[in-house]
């Protein structure tokens, strides 16, 4: 198989483990990544301007005629809506007026997606089943929104990815409450009490690590946590991987393949536990 | 009746948000939906009506706008098909063009002048640029930049794209 890959702008700063844990699973599984030509930023959630936010996202696709897959919810989210929007002919044509080659359609897959529907075909590269590992699935806002490929109100897809990995999804109420991270700078404080009550619901349902699928959910729920136990005046200590992370984990890729010391809580002793596991049985 | 000025403003939403935003009940789907509800004054289920009430100046100037995390949760469920977001969305971008002063506003701002000159974000000095305007965010930016700093997540580089000028204009040309 071989895919366009959309890394993002993240992928390049605050979430390099991201773009690392996914090209190393990609590779795992024998999938090749084309990096898409000279991408542009989305314009996450900062761009109002709808049309703007079709034509960004239109420029990228244009690049290519492969399917696009990306691991950042929020690059995935606008350029499915983007895609939606240029089935109107009428904008299809405004977009195409500006662009440099021509938007002529595109199927947009998250990253979770491609690993699902490989493991759940085969899963013989699972050489580390993480039994006993209880994990809070945390899906945030948009993998799932705008609707049409998951639940956006429930969706199951992480869970059924942890069952394959041979782990315990963790019974997790807050899975789909937003993380805040999009208004983390000029809004902290609402952002922090969001994160904060993520971050308990996932204590207090007994998880050893949480797994994000969004790279600013991740930057919440893990670089922030710090200043969240701080805030709160209380200990959470969980470390929170990107989903890419822990497939690699079972897949056998070892820490540095997975940028495993660029997460702020360390993932260490969480995986120490899971080789153990291992080893006793 | 409505003056020229809150004629213009409630269609000047309607165009960017959709006209489907006539069709609200005021059932407060939205609002109770909302993840930042509890900190918004207006609400957003307010905040629609005075779109369609052409009620400009408190439709602009209040900090529901940046409040509003684009989780979509509005817009999945609103009985009507509205998306309430893009309501907030097409109110930034009116704030934006009546350079109305927010912290938040000024984020959103900076980050679409990043992407119109570069292409792509670099989050260095947009976080530099915008405790310029709002130093109060220093504090917690040091706390993460002590996280990113040791693990080689700061960047110095400056991002760009090749086509700068096809991203121009598509900012400039799409954004009228």
């Amino acid at each position: 198989m071989k895919l366009a890959y959309y890394p993002g702008c993240v992928s390049l700063s605050t979430g390099k483990e991201m773009d690392r844990s996914t090209r190393a699973v990609f590779s795992s599984l024998e999938i090749e990544l084309e990096e898409l030509e000279d991408w542009n930023c989305c314009g996450a959630t900062h761009v109002s301007n709808e049309m703007v936010a079709t034509g960004l996202a239109a420029r990228n696709m244009s690049q290519t005629e492969l399917d696009i897959v990306t691991s950042c919810s929020i690059c995935y989210s606008n350029l499915r809506a983007a895609a939606m929007k240029l089935e109107d002919v009428e904008i299809r044509a405004k977009v195409n007026a500006v662009l440099e080659k021509e938007y002529k359609g595109a199927k947009i897959r998250h990253a979770l997606d491609v690993i699902l529907e490989v493991l759940e075909k085969d899963d013989q590269g699972i050489v580390v089943p993480l039994k006993e590992l209880k994990v809070a699935a945390y899906y945030g806002c948009l993998l799932s929104r705008p609707p049409g490929v998951y639940s956006p109100e429930y969706p199951v897809v992480l869970e059924k990815l942890i069952r394959i990995l041979q782990a315990d999804a963790v019974d997790f109420r807050r899975k789909t409450f937003c993380c805040g991270g999009p208004i983390f700078m000029p809004k902290e404080e609402a952002a922090n009490e969001t994160a904060y009550r993520i971050l308990k619901d996932a204590k207090e349902a007994g998880a050893e690590v949480i797994i994000t699928v969004c790279p600013l959910c991740q930057f919440m729920l893990d670089t922030k946590q710090r200043s969240v136990e701080q805030r709160y005046g209380e200990e959470i200590g969980i470390p929170v991987l990107y989903v890419t992370q822990l497939v690699g984990i079972a897949l056998g890729l070892g820490p540095d393949d997975l940028g495993m010391d660029m997460n702020a809580v360390s993932p260490m002793p969480m995986m120490e536990r899971i080789y153990q596991r291992m080893a006793e049985q | 009746m409505a003056t020229a000025i809150e004629e213009d403003f409630k269609n000047e939403v309607l165009r960017l948000a959709g006209e489907e935003v006539r069709t609200c009940i005021q059932c407060g789907t939205c609002s109770a939906s909302c993840p930042t509800a509890h900190l918004m004054k207006p609400s957003i289920r307010r905040l629609v009506k005075l779109c369609l009430e052409g009620r400009r100046e408190e439709a602009l100037h209040n900090e529901t706008l940046w409040l509003c995390t684009s989780c979509l949760l509005c817009t999945v469920r609103c009985p009507r098909g509205i998306r309430p977001k893009m309501v907030v969305s097409a109110l930034k971008e009116l704030a934006d063009r009546e350079k109305i002063e927010s912290p938040g506003k000024n984020y959103d701002h900076l980050f679409n002048k990043q992407i119109e000159e570069y292409g792509r974000i670099s989050e260095l000095p947009l976080i530099g640029e915008f405790l310029l305007f709002y130093p109060q965010g220093t504090v917690q930016s040091m706390k993460v930049g002590l996280e990113l700093l040791p693990r080689g997540k700061i960047t110095l580089e400056r991002e760009q794209v090749m086509g700068k000028d096809e991203v121009k204009r598509i900012m400039e040309e799409l954004g009228k």
